[in-house]
């Protein structure tokens, strides 16, 4: 790679991906290096986004597609950055690319490999609420579209049988043998846009997650929601396959709360709005509970959308953050306990299933990340920016830019913009600016 | 202290008003008008005289399912015991159980003139020491028992806790001069006559030169461990009877016989959610080789309050939360209740008694505190 | 006409059209119509392989036109086009059927009627596509010089950004000075640094850039030309000048609602803005000892339904300054939720509440009411969760008004030919993944302009704006679609009423051999179709829409 006008790119979410087109554009080169076998990121879990209630995979392939075509964007998938030497303007990065035993030069995408592997596997992409091949895409239209083999699931790597993709590959780029790859790169400048994770709310046992089937995640109801997913978007609520159409939404849940995270998660007083509104569209009637505390929609059209989920998609908004979930033994219902603030009554709602909104959190790996960058980390694990006010992507190493998630929790329009920024920024650094 | 200055110290102002603690309230639950939340913000908006004139501010259990669960890092049940003691000041004291009886007497005891027959139920059976490293506290509840003709089966927790450290080997120091630990006086916001307890106890344990105190009370536990060092100076280990016996039983000085019995387990609020100790008692009741334990649908840190603090504003709501824990208890299939707190056997048992015109019991179920089942279940030790 | 051999590549889009659609049924109907050669269906056509099955195909097949039938051409239409320019095929032979949004999306409940009308729509978009003809992209050059309007934190950054790539700047600023909302604003959060500190050294550093034209007392008169090569117009204090730029970003921010009758304002002596609150903390604190804001005063209302976003932070901000100042001034905070969304604003609220500050939660239906005659002396507000009235004494009362857009974002919306959104902000291309583009290519937008943000969010606002504006800078020129119209001069009577009617100006009148007629310039032509229903000789026809095209998917669907 040349070392003049590039610039690496962490993270091939919607965040990186815009940078990335946006640098590549004005005539950068751009290393992009992602982690997953497809760039796509979270944005591709989801089925559709607020408040223009967009499918989520529409608006986000045609962008997928560009970054991968781009004549001056090189994507490096299913790659890990190991090392980060240098200085702005001349860093030195080795970048890891694993192995995924498919000779990139020889697949067509045809998908055959995948049809005929035996082997199954709990599909991370859906939560585990579906299941995969041990040689697989995580979802269909993934970039590049080359499929991986999962080699800690694949009866080949396990045992030495099986090799099923590799017989009836007519393009024979099944190739067992290909070995992790070291990559040096050299760039000017970094911008990291490595995305979030999602809290866990199994330690908030109150809320029996874990326990009680029927009380799952928002991003299990995504993919549950999604028609790529593992019901083929139908509501199938876990204990018994049935069609939930009364549902409550509990936000806060691992946020604004001490013995979690006590920041606000910015985003999910209104994907809980747009999930309720989802399940009427698949399931006219369904009535939604949302308990919240502060309804956070400070967005553009964000306050008509609450307005319309009110007024024409039953759902009621409780000002509440419930004690504890029981369970209803013979329906399998969960039971929420609260005390509606409003009035004063504590009571009891029971409804067909539960779905807790999730806080966005750093990406599990951060701590590493952050030391292999020499970047500081915020008291919540996010990216720190120590200047907001003047220099709102800058990180506390020069030369290293952050935008998008991994910065602090934000929804797709800010990701973009901030990710845009970054690149207005690394074209300032590589145009002689500080 | 102002109620400003309660507010700064609990941290009452980081309250998001989010209803949390009201929601998971025992006594929320079964009382519509009892909300903790409508306290904390009956404080924060200058409702002062509301809240210390409220006869239901005396109504929290302290069972820190509230300090648990509150998101905001609110010290809810502190807020309560200093409120409570702005309140006491002004002479209020919400509805003391049983005429006031029991808080009398524990005032009583602060005044070091009147002696107490502290000890008059040790018989010869039991083998203490005059000088030992461990210390065994008794607490009050065996002693009013044994004073007051007040059968509640306290009593035989401290002899069956003695029975059961003898066979370890273990003479204890118990002390004849030993008081009431207070808190159920600092609780109710008598804090004067606390103080005057803790010192006295403080005092009398030094000069033993006791090295550990063991309880069979997690209410004396709690206070020596987190109310005690506010007040007094007093260095010894601490532990609760069962992370005693948890932690001795494996050196095979404990031996069982078999008992077949199915029971299941009551996690007291002081000994589980405000000491942290869930383990050690399970562990204990496994060991007994035939007895299946068998968990409640609440346990841990989710176990239910038995519905009565500190012997004040017992009502029927108390007997509603205990009815239900009861009835949940009888739900597993166990034949027997058992208890680490004298305070839970207590109330459980109260709640099973007829008295007069009052309706019979709703629950029939056998209760036990673990060191009752423990001794039962003694074989023959070496040490004897 | 016979010649041409046309392929089908039907979308199953997962579920979405497969689930209601029979699309099998819809491929095997393509491939009995004339001139198709060829039908296929994806399980998701916009993916990587369906993408490359086209380019494929077309070679193979030696296809001429290429249909797809799918989702919506407002994502997808680039991604297909580029597929057949892949494979040699020029990208207006191509034609973008839309049997999901208007057809398995709106027809749910009835998937057997829904699949005869998606079997209409390839009918129609088989007929439309035989008579499609190669266009050519027009490629125009872009003037290397950026205009930035409004000399705020917004226009600055973006200026400064632009200017340190290399690009000439042009900043204009219709005040006398430079720095806008931040020169009457004390401190900002979350921070608490002075505005000063921000706004000043950025001043400099464009006032200084030798990049950087900054023209204050300017305002914007006049925008002509077209995308890449505007021709503007300033007007400075009755002065004109005339610049030439190809690109232009939109920074004029927002002003500060002033409650009008409301809470006593503009009455009572003690009632003030937040921005007020703002330039007296600015001055030195006052010593009121009693401060009671209300918050969401003229936002979030039927009337005005949106949430100003940054008010909350300004007033708790404002009631943290008031209390590090005085500790024993008593300050509380009438809310209807608090937006102290992220990372930062929620740790700054619990800091208030450490500091003091008490926050009650009011209702829509039971708003605060002031007490006092000249000035407020208290203000009753029924605590909605409480279910009680309070009264909380009050020397002055703070009321937290929403960034309204500026009344004159109509004119530079008519120059610029740019749109509103409904509440007058500026409205951008794609509500989630152009937010600082408008429709219009090579205009952007940023900051308060486009919506309230805070600083740190109007500065990637504007530096995402510069990495926009920086692309077609740097390329040196601006992709235009070949959807235009354009004039037949045999039929062209010269009546001139297309020369009135055209959005864009882009039609004249020319004189040729004595003969009065139209004269568009393709490059500024937006392919509206304005010029192309007016025309009363039927001199004008719409490249990609001709009437033959658009009269012969009627007779398909009809006949």
């Amino acid at each position: 790679m040349a070392v003049n006008n590039s610039v690496l790119i962490i993270g091939g979410g919607i965040a990186g991906i815009q940078s990335a087109i946006d640098l590549a554009n004005m005539g950068f080169q751009v290393c992009l290096v992602e982690k997953s076998p497809s760039i796509g990121g979270r944005m591709a879990q989801l089925d559709k986004t607020f408040p223009t209630n967009d499918c989520a995979m529409c608006i986000l392939a045609p962008k997928m597609i560009e970054a991968g075509r781009h004549a001056n964007i090189k994507l490096l998938t299913y790659s890990e950055v190991l090392a980060v030497d240098g200085e702005v303007g001349n860093f030195k990065v080795s970048i890891k690319k694993k192995a995924r035993s498919v000779d990139e030069k020889k697949c067509t995408g045809c998908g055959v490999c995948v049809e005929k592997c035996p082997w199954k596997v709990n599909n991370e992409f859906d939560l585990n609420l579906g299941q995969r091949k041990a040689i697989y895409f995580a979802f269909p239209q993934t970039v590049p579209k080359l499929p991986v083999i999962d080699r800690e699931h694949c009866a080949y790597f396990l045992k030495g049988k099986c090799r099923a993709c590799e017989k009836f590959c007519e393009a024979g780029a099944i190739k067992y043998d290909q070995e992790d790859e070291i990559i040096e790169v050299e760039a000017k400048a970094i911008i990291v846009a490595a995305g979030f994770d999602l809290y866990d709310p199994t330690p908030l046992r109150e809320y029996g997650y874990g326990r009680i089937q029927n009380v799952i995640t928002a991003m299990e109801y995504e993919r549950l929601s999604s028609a790529s997913g593992p019901t083929a978007g139908e509501l199938k609520r876990p204990s018994d396959g049935k069609i939930a159409s009364d549902i409550a939404f509990i936000q806060c849940v691992g946020s604004r709360d001490v013995r979690s995270n006590r920041y606000c998660s910015s985003v999910c007083c209104m994907y809980g709005t747009k999930e309720a509104i989802l399940a009427y569209e698949h399931q006219p009637g369904t009535k939604s509970t949302i308990f919240y505390i502060d309804l956070r929609a400070v967005g553009k059209r964000f306050q008509e959308y609450i307005q319309r989920a009110k007024d024409e998609y039953n759902v009621t908004y409780i000002r509440s953050r419930p004690g504890n979930i029981e369970l209803n033994h013979h329906t399998q219902n969960p039971i929420i306990w609260y005390e509606d603030t409003t009035t004063g009554e504590t009571k009891s709602l029971e409804v067909e299933l539960v779905i807790l909104c999730q806080a966005l959190i750093p990406p599990r790996d951060i701590q590493e990340m952050a030391s292999i960058l020499s970047i500081e980390l915020d008291e919540y694990g996010f990216v720190k920016t120590p200047d907001g006010l003047s220099h709102p992507v800058d990180t506390t190493r020069v030369g290293i830019l952050a935008c998008g998630c991994v910065h602090s929790p934000k929804d797709i329009p800010d990701s973009v913009v901030q990710a845009s920024a970054a690149a207005a920024r690394a074209a300032e650094i590589l145009s002689g600016g500080t | 202290m102002t109620l400003e200055d309660i507010i700064k110290e609990t941290k009452t102002y980081y309250c998001l008003e989010c209803g949390k603690c009201s929601s998971i309230c025992p006594i929320s639950r079964h009382n519509p008008s009892y909300s903790p939340r409508l306290m904390l913000e009956k404080a924060l908006n200058g409702f002062e005289g509301d809240l210390i004139n409220d006869q239901e501010l005396f109504s929290c259990l302290s069972c820190y399912n509230c300090l648990l669960r509150c998101p905001a890092d609110v010290d809810y049940p502190l807020f309560m015991q200093k409120v409570r003691a702005l309140a006491s000041a002004q002479g209020k004291y919400g509805v003391p159980a049983h005429s006031g009886t029991l808080q009398s007497l524990m005032r009583l005891m602060s005044n070091p003139a009147i002696e107490q027959r502290r000890l008059e139920w040790l018989s010869d059976e039991y083998r203490i020491s005059e000088k030992a490293d461990i210390l065994f506290f008794v607490g009050c509840a065996p002693y009013f028992e044994s004073v007051l003709d007040f059968k509640t089966g306290a009593l035989d927790i401290a002899k069956d806790s003695l029975k059961i450290l003898n066979a370890l080997g273990i003479e204890p120091m118990v002390l004849a001069d030993e008081k009431c630990c207070g808190h159920d006086l600092l609780w109710t916001g008598d804090v004067k006559t606390f103080r005057k307890l803790a010192e006295h106890n403080a005092r009398i344990i030094k000069e033993s030169g006791a090295k550990k105190i063991i309880f069979s009370c997690p209410e004396g536990y709690r206070t020596f461990k987190f109310d005690y060092p506010h007040y007094v100076d007093l260095d010894c280990e601490l532990q609760h009877i069962t992370e005693f016996l948890a932690e001795n039983m494996g050196k095979g000085k404990l031996n069982f016989k078999e008992a077949k019995k199915k029971v299941t387990y009551q996690d007291p609020c002081r000994l589980g959610r405000h000491l942290g100790v869930y383990e050690q008692p399970r562990k204990l009741i496994e060991a007994i080789p035939g007895i299946e334990l068998t968990e409640m649908e609440h346990i841990r840190d989710e176990s239910i309050c038995c519905g009565t603090s500190a012997w004040t504003n017992c009502d029927a709501y108390s007997k509603q939360i205990r009815t239900e824990r009861l009835l949940e208890a009888k739900a597993t299939g166990a034949e027997m209740l058992i208890t680490a707190c004298p305070k839970c056997q207590i109330h459980f048992k109260c709640a099973m008694v007829s008295k007069g015109e009052e309706r019979g019991p709703d629950v029939e179920m056998d209760v036990m505190d673990i060191v009752n089942l423990v001794a039962s279940a003694l074989g023959d030790n070496g040490s004897e | 006409m016979s010649d041409v051999r046309i392929g089908v590549f039907i979308c199953h889009c997962g579920k979405n059209i497969a689930g209601v659609i029979n699309v099998p049924e819809v491929t095997e109907y393509a491939k009995t119509l004339p001139n198709v050669v060829y039908a296929e269906h994806n399980l998701f056509t916009c993916s990587a392989d369906g993408l490359s099955s086209i380019t494929r195909k077309i070679g193979e097949y030696k296809l001429s036109r290429v249909i797809v039938a799918a989702c919506t051409p407002r994502t997808h239409e680039p991604l297909f086009r580029t597929a057949c320019e892949a494979a040699g095929l020029n990208k207006y032979l191509f034609e973008f059927v839309n049997i999901r949004d208007q057809c398995s999306w709106v027809h749910m409940q009835e998937p057997e009627k829904a699949t005869g009308k998606a079997k209409d729509l390839v009918r129609m978009g088989i007929a439309k596509a035989r008579l499609l003809e190669p266009l050519e992209d027009v490629e125009i050059g872009v003037t290397p010089a950026c205009l930035v309007i409004g000399g705020g934190v917004a226009g600055m950054s973006a200026a400064l950004n632009l200017a340190n790539q290399g690009f000439e700047i042009y900043l204009v600023e219709r005040d006398k000075e430079l720095g806008g909302l931040l020169l009457n604003l004390n401190r900002l959060f979350t921070s608490d640094s002075k505005a000063e500190e921000v706004i000043v050294p950025l001043t400099e550093k464009v006032k200084n850039h030798q990049n950087i034209k900054v023209h204050t007392s300017t305002e914007v008169k006049g925008v002509a030309g077209f995308i890449g090569n505007f021709d503007v117009t300033l007007d400075q204090k009755g002065e004109e000048k005339k610049i030439k730029v190809g690109t232009i970003i939109v920074a004029t921010g927002a002003e500060v609602l002033k409650p009008v009758d409301q809470y006593g304002y503009g009455d009572k002596s003690n009632v003030i803005t937040q921005l007020e609150l703002e330039e007296r903390l600015n001055n030195g604190v006052g010593d009121e000892q009693n401060i009671v804001m209300i918050n969401c005063v003229g936002a979030r209302i039927p009337e005005r339904q949106y949430c100003s976003r940054i008010c909350c932070m300004v007033a708790i901000k404002n009631a943290v300054l008031i209390k590090e100042n005085d500790p024993r001034a008593k300050v509380w905070v009438l809310h209807r939720d608090l937006m102290t969304y992220g990372t930062e604003f929620e740790k700054y609220y619990q800091k208030a509440m450490e500091k003091g500050v008490r926050f009650i939660r009011y209702s829509l239906d039971k708003l605060p009411e002031i007490v006092g005659n000249n000035k407020v002396k208290a203000v009753k507000v029924y605590h909605q969760l409480m279910g009680k009235e309070i009264v909380l004494p009050c020397d002055m009362l703070v009321l937290t008004t929403p960034l309204i857009p500026h009344e004159d974002n109509q004119d530079i919306s008519r120059m610029l030919r740019v749109s509103l959104g409904e509440h007058g902000f500026f409205l951008e291309a794609h509500l989630k993944l152009q937010p600082v583009e408008f429709a219009t290519d090579s205009i952007y937008v940023c900051g308060c302009a486009r919506w309230p943000a805070s600083v740190p969010e109007t500065i990637s606002q504007a530096y995402a704006a510069s990495a926009k504006a920086a692309i077609p800078l740097r390329r040196g020129y601006i992709r235009s679609e070949g959807i235009t119209a354009s004039v037949d001069e045999d039929k062209c009577s010269g009546c001139g009423i297309c020369v009135l009617l055209c959005p864009y100006n882009a039609i004249e009148s020319q004189s040729k051999d004595g003969k009065k007629l139209a004269h568009i310039t393709t490059a500024q032509c937006k392919g509206c179709g304005t010029c192309g229903a007016a025309c009363p000789s039927g001199a004008i026809s719409m490249n990609h829409f001709r009437d033959e095209e658009i009269l012969a998917q009627v007779e398909a669907l009809v006949i």
